[in-house]
């Protein structure tokens, strides 16, 4: 029961903490029956911890668990600024570096493919930079985490269009790869 | 007699059969006005494997200066012989001869010679024939003998493949120097045309790596924390600017190739990089936003003072200089189209290169005479190389045959 009221609590500090769509984001995929709640219904939180109890055992908390595995951030044009409704997922990973010392990641920043190659790759840089900060600020050790920025040269889509450009200026997480 | 004036504005595919196979096809999308009239035509005996003929007639077709023409009405002609003396013997003569001047006369023939070569030496040999011909009719040193570096980019099954590839400059011959399923970027050629720098992703982290062309072999000189990027040699080929990020930001740096010692250039908080040495070696030029933006700025490698070069548009990026050190070419953002444009060091002349027919054009590289830029662009949201005289009046592509093509160097002169 103590685990159900303090699952409770995290929740409720992060729908507080984060957009109204930002919750229902975190939640879309956890309620049991496949329904798309909303972020007010968000707070029938027994639908959701009951999903969580059943499905992670090894990582805590299914919420947690939801926000660690979203671990592509992306960016306006131009920007190297985290996006708010991204803090909870980057802070998540965070935690779970510090709780897991051992485990170490390459952080990966990506721009879209207009303008000169190397000056994007110092952009992509900047964006893994941003991650990387607020990482740190959470605890995580500078000799767990690797940065390295592929500019324009690793596209998330092959198009050229608007809409191409948003999936393409994007920071990634990758686990396990020293 | 009547000089003909001929204006080409469509597309020729000039791609003629023969044993060198291209990866790369030139078509010439554009030539100048007042292209010079020239007939070709050589004798054959025995089987040769090149066409020695076609190969010339592409090279100054695809100058855009030239216009290959079956009459003789023409300014000058050019006759010549291959002959088969054994199996892979082959002795090929040529002459070239200004059709203004009376047969008798002195000024009739303007080159003879002749040669003796194997198979294998036939096409650097008929490149090296346009080259005699371009130089004696234009005044300017031929680059049909040098070549070409770029990346391709196999995406067709499963995850994508990046080649450095080199090719002769028209295309034919291509290459591979190095294949990975990590991208590889920014080939630099030495001066003395023998080695390539680049960046190398593989093992998901930048590394600059320098190869030598002829063997393959290679060594890795940064691999720093972060970002290694951008090479670029100095003029006696004893140095490489670079780009580093491990000291916080992206600064440049030049390393001396013997003792891999470290100078740094640049010292502050903005993005600087793409740095490129002027051709006296004494100064760099590099792409920095400590303006706010992307542009141009110079360093005086002794004196340390470091001015801004580019004031058009807000997004000047990756320059390079022609080796008389009098214009650079940059990657221009105007009006939100992005341009190869070239800009006059002592007069200030800003000029575009590049037309609205291709768009997201990048990565210029100089030719060692100067009078082409050869660049990357998007043909139909296909990844091609362009190609554009410094005065913007001949325009080629070099599409891939297949996949795609992109980040592209044109190498010095080749001994």
């Amino acid at each position: 029961m103590k685990q159900l009221k303090k699952l409770a609590q995290i929740m409720i500090v992060c729908c507080g903490l984060t957009a109204l769509s930002a919750c229902s984001h975190l939640n879309h995929n956890k309620n049991a029956t496949g329904d798309d709640v909303d972020s007010a219904g968000v707070q029938a939180s027994g639908t959701g911890e009951g999903d969580s109890f059943a499905d992670n055992n090894a990582n805590g908390s299914s919420d947690s668990s939801s926000l660690v595995s979203k671990k592509t951030y992306y960016f306006d044009f131009d920007q190297n600024v985290v996006h708010d409704a991204d803090k909870p997922a980057i802070i998540a990973n965070a935690d779970y570096l510090v709780a897991h010392s051992n485990v170490h990641i390459v952080l990966a920043g990506h721009t879209d493919p207009r303008g000169s190659r190397e000056y994007n790759v110092a952009l992509g840089e900047r964006r893994a930079n941003a991650v990387l900060d607020l990482l740190k600020s959470h605890g995580v050790k500078d000799s767990q985490i690797r940065v390295v920025s592929y500019g324009q040269e690793r596209l998330a889509s092959p198009g050229r269009t608007e809409q191409d450009y948003q999936l393409d200026r994007r920071a990634v997480i990758e686990i396990g790869r020293g | 007699m009547q000089r003909t004036f001929l204006f080409f504005v469509s597309i020729i595919i000039l791609f003629l059969p023969s044993l060198a196979s291209a990866l790369l096809s030139l078509e010439l999308t554009r030539g100048v006005s007042g292209a010079i009239p020239i007939n070709i035509s050589f004798a054959i005996s025995g089987q040769p494997p090149e066409n020695v003929a076609s190969v010339i007639s592409n090279d100054l077709q695809n100058s855009g200066r030239f216009s290959v023409q079956n009459s003789q009405s023409v300014d000058a002609i050019v006759t010549g012989q291959v002959s088969q003396l054994s199996p892979d013997r082959y002795r090929v003569s040529f002459q070239l001869k200004d059709a203004y001047h009376d047969k008798n006369t002195a000024q009739h023939v303007l080159i003879s010679q002749n040669y003796t070569v194997s198979a294998h030496a036939l096409r650097p040999l008929a490149h090296h024939i346009s080259d005699l011909i371009y130089k004696q009719l234009t005044g300017i040193r031929g680059v049909f003998s040098t070549r070409l570096a770029y990346i391709l980019v196999q995406r067709s099954s499963g995850p994508a493949r990046y080649i450095l590839e080199v090719s002769d400059q028209d295309g034919y011959n291509p290459r591979p120097l190095l294949s990975s399923t990590d991208p590889i970027m920014s080939p630099a050629w030495s001066p003395d045309g023998r080695r390539i720098a680049y960046v190398s992703f593989e093992n998901q982290r930048a590394a600059i790596y320098i190869e030598d062309v002829s063997t393959g072999s290679r060594h890795r000189v940064s691999a720093f924390p972060g970002i290694n990027g951008a090479p670029a040699w100095s003029p006696d080929g004893r140095k490489l600017a670079l780009v580093l990020s491990h000291t916080g930001s992206p600064n440049i740096f030049v390393m001396d190739l013997t003792s891999h010692k470290l100078t740094q250039v640049t010292q502050d908080w903005s993005i600087n990089t793409e740095p490129a040495f002027m051709p006296n070696g004494r100064s760099l030029v590099f792409t920095s936003n400590r303006g706010g933006g992307p542009q141009i700025y110079e360093k005086n490698l002794s004196t340390g003072a470091t001015t801004r070069i580019t004031y058009n548009g807000n997004y000047n990026a990756r320059p390079s200089v022609t080796s008389d050190g009098r214009h650079l070419v940059v990657l221009n953002r105007t009006s939100g189209l992005f341009n190869i444009a070239i800009l006059d060091l002592d007069t200030g002349v800003f000029r575009v290169l590049t037309d609205s027919s291709h768009t997201d054009n990048e990565s210029p590289s100089i030719a060692p005479n100067g009078s082409m830029v050869l660049y990357g662009t998007l043909n139909n949201g296909r990844s091609v190389l362009g190609m554009t005289s410094t005065d913007g009046t001949v325009q080629l592509q070099l599409p891939a045959r297949s996949g795609e093509v992109q980040d592209p160097a044109w190498s010095p002169w080749v001994s």
